[in-house]
């Protein structure tokens, strides 16, 4: 993968995006009752690296998310794992409306 | 039979000795030797009440020698040297036998040649002590004061807090002005003062004191003497040697940073810098980074460059160099502060900010730095291509991805090295570690003391330190320093070599043997002999082999002494 620092860029202007004490424990991937394996810490991974391809590809699982805040609960490094889910769906519609307007 | 009185003590250890020697059979087997006047066996030799009976012994059969079969020198040597002293011996006629490490704890299978072993090694004691002769402790003045060497941040500190003690100074600098490393990097971490003004403050304060002279663009060329009193000379920019008498010397020379060789990690790439080269274009420019006029948007930083390599090779670079973790993640909230939209990537092996310093990682990532784990098997790669640096990496946390940075910068983050200073190691015979930096005597206990009594490393001459841990040890050597010159004098161990004159006939040979430049050539009569320096000798006898005239010998360990104890240990076997 490679590293997009305009991506990177525009998580940061989409809202709260804030992964970086994630420490990648797997926690909250054991945790989620939907059973949503990309969710939260491999997605957060490709996020905080701006890898713009894999993150809008897994909008599927980014908008499944129930935000039930399970793993968030049990996060050991505190990552508000529920907030960066919501801020990514608004960055995720920004770029559909951006290719949209194209 | 030498007519000698020697009394021996056989101690069980509290089991330690007697589960596996026989410990009666032991003491009854010495009693057949012809010196011997007194045995007994101890439970605990090294109790108040054991050593209150053996002294009661020596003083009433009046013995002249005694043999305690113990634990290893190293632990009671002091131990019953002053209990000997005590009961009005001299302390140098006591002979410590080791049966515990050497003998009981070695042997655990087989008690019969255990104790077999621990008569042979008592017999080698006794022996060895019938040929003991009284020796004097060496008391030697001490000059209040001392040469530091190197005029750092560390040689600085240890100046002023020698000078407090009322100790003079004189502070010598090989470079044109003070303070050493820390003046170039700007900010420094934990509390962001700037290097520079804390050299400064230092360097007024070494100047307003009476009792320390600083002498810039010098370096020492010659020593001699010993602890207490060095005789040494110091070149002056101008040529001159200037003489000067001192105590104890500090030796602050410091480090030097590591520098790539070419194309390692891209080292020569145009956009390819150490972490020293940064901090000094950072602490140039005012306001957020440029780089060759042109504003710096992404960095991606290399760590444990040159440090924490495989051991193979002549000289080992092995150890961490602890500052480099704390100072880079310390840089990079610098870098946020100036401008938070630069993005930067740490590409780390371990990140090491231990302690305190762990606030730092902290503020780094939470000034938007990511770090990014790569393994010594599997190394990042640096190169151009199209015009840009390329930095590619394998992502643990991806399970081994390649990941691919284009940063404006990329930054080395370079480890400490040993400073190159021959002559300095020649000429006060400092001890080397295998990683190059100076050696202390002991890791734990005496930091910073050499094998070189008098002589004291201290800062990152020693090994890789921070600027905290640097002046810790420098105020550690002035505790050492000031308990040697404020008392006056010093004792010495007396054990040390000595020459025959009627032997020597001068070849030198031992002179090039002794690792402590204790041997000088002196005038004898006609003849030139060589000489013991008593108070530089060790005792450790490397120049007693090398004397084809058997003219030199370690007292307290005569070539007598030797062979009578091999007789002992093979007799019944040859
Ligand atoms: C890039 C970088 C950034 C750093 N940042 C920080 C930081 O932010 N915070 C922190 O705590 N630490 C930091 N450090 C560590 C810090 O630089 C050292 O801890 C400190 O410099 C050690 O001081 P010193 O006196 O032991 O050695 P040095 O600073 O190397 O001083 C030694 C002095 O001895 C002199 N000398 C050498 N040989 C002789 C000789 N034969 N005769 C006479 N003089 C001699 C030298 O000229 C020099 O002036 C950093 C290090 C590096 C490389
Ligand atoms: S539980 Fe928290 S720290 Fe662990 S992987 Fe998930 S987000 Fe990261
Ligand atoms: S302090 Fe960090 S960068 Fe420096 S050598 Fe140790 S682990 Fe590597």
């Amino acid at each position: 993968m490679k590293v997009d620092t305009g991506f990177l860029e525009s998580l940061r202007l989409g809202g709260e995006f804030d992964a970086r004490l994630c420490m990648n424990c797997g926690t909250c991937t054991a945790l989620c009752p939907l059973g949503l394996e990309i969710l939260p810490r491999r997605l957060f991974r490709h996020a905080l690296l701006g890898d713009r391809e894999r993150v809008l590809g897994e909008s599927e699982a980014i908008f499944s998310c129930l935000l039930c805040r399970l793993c968030e609960a049990n996060c050991p490094a505190g990552v508000h794992i529920a907030e960066n889910v919501r801020s990514l769906r608004v960055v995720l519609n920004g770029e559909a409306r951006g290719l949209a307007e194209a | 039979m030498t007519g000698r009185k020697i009394g021996v003590v056989v101690c069980q250890c509290g089991g330690n000795i007697s589960d596996y020697v026989d410990t009666e059979k032991v003491r009854a087997e010495a009693a057949k030797e012809g010196d011997v006047v007194s045995t007994q066996v101890q439970m605990f030799a090294c109790s108040d009440a054991a050593q209150q009976a053996v002294i009661q012994e020596i003083r009433e059969k009046k013995l002249d020698g005694i043999v305690v079969c113990s634990c290893s020198p190293k632990l009671h040597t002091a131990t019953f040297r002053a209990m000997a002293e005590r009961a009005g011996l001299n302390p140098y006629e006591y002979t410590q036998v080791n049966l515990r490490e050497q003998c009981s704890w070695a042997h655990t299978h087989d008690r019969a040649a255990a104790t077999e072993k621990g008569i042979r090694l008592v017999r080698a004691g006794i022996a060895k002590t019938a040929l003991s002769r009284p020796l004097e402790k060496m008391r030697v003045e001490t000059l209040p004061q001392a040469l530091v060497i190197g005029a750092g941040i560390a040689g600085l500190r240890s100046a002023l807090a020698l000078s407090d003690l009322g100790i003079s100074v004189h502070l010598i600098e090989r470079a044109d002005r003070p303070g050493g490393q820390v003046r170039r990097w700007g900010t420094l971490f934990p509390n962001d003062k700037a290097g520079k003004d804390l050299i400064e403050d230092l360097v007024r304060r070494v100047h307003e004191r009476d009792n320390i002279q600083l002498y810039l663009g010098t370096e020492l060329v010659e020593r001699s003497g010993r602890v207490g009193a060095f005789s040494v000379k110091v070149r002056a920019p101008t040529g001159d040697l200037i003489s000067l008498d001192v105590g104890a010397i500090v030796v602050a020379t410091g480090f030097e940073p590591y520098t790539p060789a070419a194309g390692e990690f891209g080292y020569g790439l145009d956009g390819v810098l150490t972490l020293p080269e940064l901090k000094e274009l950072l602490a140039a420019t005012p306001g957020p980074l440029v780089y060759r006029g042109r504003p710096v948007r992404s960095i991606a930083y290399v760590y444990c460059v040159g440090s924490r390599q495989p051991a193979e090779g002549g000289t080992q670079r092995t150890y961490c160099s602890r500052y480099c973790c704390s100072a880079t993640s310390h840089l990079a909230t610098v870098v946020t502060g100036l401008d938070p939209a630069v993005h930067q990537f740490h590409l780390f092996r371990d990140v090491r900010t231990y302690g305190k310093y762990e606030a730092l990682y902290e503020r780094a990532l939470k000034g938007g730095s990511v770090f990014l784990r790569y393994s010594e098997e599997d190394l990042p790669t640096v190169v151009r291509e199209d015009g840009g640096l390329v930095v590619r990496i394998h992502d643990r946390l991806l399970a081994g991805e390649e990941v691919e940075i284009r940063p404006d910068l990329v930054v080395l983050v370079t480890g400490m090295i040993p400073r190159a200073n021959d002559d300095l190691v020649r000429n006060l015979k400092l001890p080397i570690g295998p990683d190059g930096f100076f050696r202390e005597v002991h890791v734990k206990l005496r930091p910073v003391e050499t094998v070189v009594d008098g002589v004291y490393i201290v800062g990152t001459a020693q090994g890789p330190k921070n600027v905290a841990e640097s002046v810790a040890t420098a105020l550690a050597s002035v505790s050492k320093a000031g308990a040697l010159l404020l008392k006056g004098y010093v004792d010495l161990d007396p054990l040390v070599a000595r020459v025959d004159p009627t032997l020597c006939e001068w070849c030198g040979e031992c002179q090039t043997a002794c690792p402590y430049g204790a041997i000088d050539e002196v005038e004898y009569g006609d003849r030139h002999i060589a000489q013991v320096n008593a108070v530089l000798c060790k005792g450790e006898g490397a120049c007693v082999p090398a004397c084809p005239k058997a003219a030199i010998s370690v007292q307290g360990y005569t070539n007598e002494q030797i062979t009578s104890m091999i007789d002992a240990l093979a007799k019944e076997v040859a």
